[in-house]
């Protein structure tokens, strides 16, 4: 790299001086100021505040006001520089940052699915091990271990996690059709199918055009998943005899695809579904046409809000105790982080910068400063009612001030006061997800890595995809999906179930 | 054309004007659902899949973005790099442009392919990144007009116009005593006003809707052009970011994301009738004459 | 004719080391003009070409290109042996020949129907009004296409169903997907597509339009033997450099229309390095897929260029 950047340098150099000589003079450089940089030296005084610069990822149309951010400061001592990206952007900005070394000394990686962009430079030793480290801080030493399982890459903890509940899927119906129709909670997958029958043959939507389920162009975060979890399917990969097996190869899978073949041959779903986008999803929803809902729960909340202005009298009701075959509930889990905090080497200089680093992210976890990045300002942005909180109803001023810091908080379930809600069914929902976390179902391979599967894997889970739809669809039956999951071996899926399994026995 | 009235010739313009209605028809529908729907109410947008005029008006979307207090300072960040950013192409791309036209020029072919070569062939992102940052370029205003000076497709464009001009102007601006230079400002520029009005609204309108360079080179949020605090806008009211696990910001409506488009849209419509009547037929030929 | 003069002066001075230099002189500011972005060219589209090599490498960001290993052909190799790679190449190609059929003459011909409209008003509206799509995104394209044509209450299909036709599934069924690419193309770029045109009809001397008619030329004619040939060099120009964008198309598009039932005629490069590599985070093979479509877009472009020199055009370089 040294001799590339003197050579880029000296053209640079070059190319500066004729652009100055040309008819572009005047256009020459501006000094910059970014939050990049390494700014790690110690300070003098161990009470002058600690320098931090990072890089966050926005979720909110703009850049929130500073005094979240000040109170935040204060609570901590250190001097936080935040660099805000935008979110539809956030990856494309790392990886720039990442491959011309310009990363600040926090940088936050997006999801789990963004791991496959740094774990070639993590492999390469450029971020920071925090595995090791982590006893000596009052709240990281009580980090959930399975989470930091599932953040591990090559068995080693590079990064801290923001805390995500485990299992937020469930059922969204509504509660006014089914009383009307005398149906109870649905309990089993038959019992869904019944509800969603009766809710079409009763037509409560209306012009003989209503629909049961209305589903989305998503095998993960649509109604797929998580029904195939009440069939008894394992979450992306399961142990049969000790052995990792794809969640395609089981019957569980198979009986979710002919659940759903079944419903789309009988009209009881959107006939669009595979390119139905979730804001048309759930317009079928928020409209009265369908009747059912499968996806994130506490999405209950805003479906009640918005159904009853246009269908007055819509009640929505919730749940995810769906029971299996086993006669036991079950519920896929998500691997319980959101994004994951980065400790560069190219910036954070020397071990004693990182355990002040660590110090200060220790902090996160202290039931002020969790509530503060969580809510805001007590009394500004939120009140207390019952020891509960109640958020400031404009949505706006919250979305200017605080919502924004939510992306840079690491604490959501630990050391969290609770929110108060007005609407029992969110309540609920709330209560819930809660209680999932008991029959959580989790992914045995989320810690392990396969060679094949960084290579191939989008590709090849694309085929795997593909033949769901086809089968739903009616275009493949059981000998084709057989013939789908037999191209996907081939083209590397045999490679990828093998390099798990030898993983997973070493972990064993 | 007016004068002479053949029956050929009037069934030729009925055909021609009803074939452009429709056309014109087929391209306003959607335009028009779009507008409309953002000054119809949520409930109503819900309901319906076509808005052509809203049950009720509302500005609520409108507000809605407008709140952003950003929204402001970046639309002038964004006119100020479009303004300088098409003054600073045009200046660069003409004058290369017109330097290309002369035959006998040695290397001419050669940096012809060149020009054309990086239209098929680049370093990439990450290069191009290293390229501006060690210019001193990251969080300037510089870094979104500089590294997309020049567009290959416009200067190819350009030249081939400047080819096509009328011979014997060079010839003959030369025996006026012209130099090159006065040959292209008060000959060849006023006599191409009409493909000078086209590159400068692609190069507008490129500058107006770039927002790649600002997301890569800007880390100053104060220093966002438009389309990128649009687009997050956007972007949360899709509700994309919802299907990971960070879905705790509650997107605003569909409506908002119709407002969007509207005002990210009609400052840079606003060109385009400054513009027009450079594109009437002969504006050109008479100043040629004259 | 225009290129005598030119070739006039090349032949009158004598292929010597001192003509050279005198016509070096002669054209110097020339050369002045032809500087400030000659360098921006070198500076921001060549020097960054040596991120290029990567595509010989494993390379990880970080260490760099001289650090990371090189790895040859590797990545080629594994493009060429991707089972899926003919399949893909046969999409793009497709796609790029129904473009090149189907949309190529719509910004030609509007802009010529266009030119013959004599109402100023009528023709500022209706140029404004089709050129304002192409400020639409393709999502807002895609999506407005999905709520009409959706079997879940799409206004076409009720309409059809109304009318006794029975449904038809556009939106999952493949033998619709491209001329739904297609259609959609059309509708946002057409009109801005007439821009060009448009420009290099402004050009046209009234007075040959009069010299026809009073040859008693019809409007087809007049449109034949005059519009045509004045706006051909920039109808060849614009249709080379679209012949060198053969592997490119506009990736956002494709990726929205592309589903799980279409994916067999849809999947083109820009979707498959999208999955394969970008995602991944495969910078070498994202690189090595690109300098195949870069390498492929110089042949045609090379070609076509050679073929229009050949028919005595101008061409692109």
């Amino acid at each position: 790299m040294v001799s590339t950047n003197r050579l880029v340098k000296w053209t640079s150099t070059a190319s500066a001086i004729v652009l100055a000589a040309s008819a572009l003079a005047g256009c020459g450089s501006k000094e910059t100021g970014g939050a990049s940089g390494s700014g790690t030296s110690p300070n003098p005084s161990d009470n002058a505040p600690l320098k931090i610069t990072m890089m966050a990822d926005l979720h909110t149309p703009e850049v929130p006001s500073d005094e979240v951010l000040k109170a935040l400061e204060e609570k901590t001592n250190a001097k936080f520089t935040v660099q805000w990206v935008p979110d539809g952007n956030y990856d494309e900005k790392f990886q720039a940052a990442l491959a011309t070394g310009s990363l600040p000394q926090v940088a936050w990686l997006k999801n789990a699915a963004s791991v496959a962009l740094v774990r070639s430079a993590i492999e390469s030793g450029q971020f920071w091990e925090v595995g090791p480290y982590l006893k000596d801080y009052k709240n990281l030493s009580k980090l959930n271990g399975n989470t930091l399982n599932n953040t591990k890459i090559n068995g080693k903890i590079y990064s801290l996690y923001q805390e995500r509940d485990l299992a937020r899927s469930g059922v969204i119906y509504r509660k006014d059709w089914a009383d009307k129709l005398g149906i109870a909670e649905p309990k089993t997958t038959d019992d869904l199918y019944t509800m969603l029958k009766k809710f079409k043959e009763a037509d409560l939507g209306g012009g003989g055009n209503t629909i049961g389920l209305a589903d989305r162009n998503d095998l993960v975060y649509g109604s797929f998943k998580a029904l195939s979890s009440w069939f008894g399917t394992p979450n992306n990969w399961g142990v049969e005899n000790g052995k990792l097996v794809p969640d395609f190869m089981t019957k569980g899978y198979l009986d979710t695809m002919k659940f759903l073949k079944k419903l789309y041959s009988e009209g009881l779903i959107n006939k669009d579904f595979p390119v139905t986008s979730k804001a048309d999803q759930q317009n079928l929803m928020y409209t009265g046409k369908a009747g059912v809902y499968i996806g994130n729960m506490p999405d209950v909340k805003t479906m009640q809000e918005k159904t009853v202005k246009n269908v007055p009298g819509a009640q929505f009701d919730v749940t995810n105790t769906i029971n299996g075959p086993d006669g036991k509930p079950g519920l896929w889990s998500l691997p319980g982080y959101g994004s994951l905090m980065l400790f560069p080497k190219s910036s954070v200089k020397t071990e004693a910068d990182l355990k002040k680093l660590l110090a200060v992210f220790d902090k996160f976890f202290d039931p002020e400063v969790a509530d503060l990045l969580k809510y805001g300002i007590e009394g500004k942005h939120y009140t207390k009612k019952d020891g509960k909180v109640v958020p400031d109803s404009d949505v706006k001023k919250l979305e200017k001030e605080a919502t924004p810091y939510l992306g840079m908080a690491l604490a959501d379930t630990t050391n969290i006061t609770p929110s108060f809600y007005t609407l029992p069914v969110m309540e609920k929902a709330n209560t819930l997800v809660k209680a999932a976390e008991k029959f959580a179902i989790a992914d045995p391979a989320a810690p392990l890595a396969s060679k094949t599967a960084i290579e191939k894997g989008n590709r090849l889970q694309d085929i795997i995809k593909d033949g769901t739809y086809q089968f739903i669809l009616g275009k493949i039956d059981e000998k084709g999906f057989q013939d789908v999951i037999k191209k996907w071996q081939d083209q590397g899926g045999a490679q990828i179930i093998s390099e798990y399994n030898a993983e997973y026995a070493k972990g064993k | 054309m007016v004068k002479d009235k053949t029956a050929g010739s009037r069934l030729f313009d009925i055909f021609n004007y009803l074939l452009l209605l429709l056309v014109a028809l087929v391209v306003f529908l959607p335009i028009m659902h779009v507008v409309m729907s953002s000054f119809a109410t949520v409930e109503e947008m819900a309901r319906k899949p076509f808005i052509l005029i809203p049950e009720t008006f509302t500005l609520v979307a409108y507000r809605y973005v407008l709140s952003t207090g950003a929204v402001f300072k970046a639309l002038g960040v964004s006119a100020g790099i479009t303004i300088v950013g098409t003054a600073v192409s045009m200046f660069t791309t003409s004058l290369m442009a017109y330097g290309l036209t002369r035959r006998d020029l040695d290397g001419r072919k050669v940096i012809n392919f060149l020009i054309v070569f990086t239209m098929l062939f680049s370093g990439g992102l990450i290069p191009t990144f290293l390229v501006v940052k060690e210019l001193g370029l990251i969080n300037s205003y510089w870094a979104l007009i500089i590294p997309n000076a020049v567009s290959a497709f416009n200067l190819v464009i350009m030249r081939s116009f400047f080819m096509n001009l009328p011979d014997g102007i060079e010839e003959s601006a030369r025996i006026d005593g012209c130099s090159d230079f006065g040959t292209l400002f008060r000959i060849v520029l006023p006599l191409s006003m009409a493909v000078i009005a086209t590159i400068s609204l692609f190069y507008a309108v490129y500058f107006w809707n770039s927002y790649q360079s600002a997301i890569l080179y800007i880390n100053d949020a104060e220093k966002w052009p438009l389309q990128v605090l649009l687009r997050q806008i956007v972007l949360v009211a899709s509700g994309i970011s919802a299907d990971t696990a960070n879905d705790f910001v509650q997107p605003p409506e569909q409506t908002v994301k119709m407002a969007v488009i509207v005002i990210a849209t009609v400052p840079i419509l606003l060109v385009y009738p400054f513009l027009q009547k450079y594109f009437a037929k002969g504006a050109l030929v008479g100043s040629v004459k004259g | 004719m225009k290129t005598v003069t030119a070739a006039n002066r090349i032949a009158q001075a004598p292929r010597t080391r001192s003509a050279w230099k005198r016509r070096v002189v002669r054209n110097r500011y020339m050369y002045l003009m032809i500087l400030p972005g000659l360098i921006y060219f070198l500076v921001f589209k060549y020097l960054p070409m040596w991120g290029l090599i990567i595509s010989f490498q494993d390379y990880v960001p970080f260490q760099g290109i001289l650090h990371s290993p090189w790895v040859g052909f590797k990545q080629f190799n594994r493009l060429f042996t991707d089972p899926d790679f003919w399949g893909i190449f046969r999409n793009t190609l497709s796609l790029f020949l129904l473009n090149i059929v189907f949309y190529t003459p719509v910004p030609i011909v509007l802009a010529i129907m266009l030119n013959e409209v004599a109402h100023p008003f009528f023709k500022r509206i209706v140029q404004t009004i089709v050129y304002i799509p192409h400020f639409l995104s393709w999502v807002i394209v895609v999506s407005i296409s999905f709520v009409m044509l959706t079997l879940d209450g799409g206004i076409v299909n009720e309409m059809l169903r109304y009318f006794g036709f029975g449904e038809i599934n556009f939106l999952l069924d493949s033998a619709y997907s491209r001329p739904l690419y297609i259609l959609q193309t059309i509708w946002r770029e057409a009109g801005w597509g007439t821009i060009v045109y448009l420009a290099a009809i402004a050009s046209i001397d009234p007075g040959l339009y009069e010299a026809a008619r009073m040859d008693g030329a019809g409007r087809f004619r007049q449109i034949w033997h005059i519009t045509f040939p004045a706006i051909r060099s920039v109808v060849i120009v614009l249709l080379i450099l679209r012949i060198g964008s053969v592997m490119d198309h506009s990736f956002e598009h494709v990726f929205l229309l592309i589903n799980s039932m279409n994916r067999q005629v849809m999947d083109i490069f820009d979707t498959y390095v999208f999955t394969a590599g970008v995602q991944q985070g495969q910078y070498s093979y994202t690189t090595a897929v690109g300098f195949f479509k870069s390498f492929i877009g110089l042949a045609l472009v090379m070609l076509s260029n050679w073929l229009a020199r050949r028919f005595g055009e101008e061409g692109v370089y």
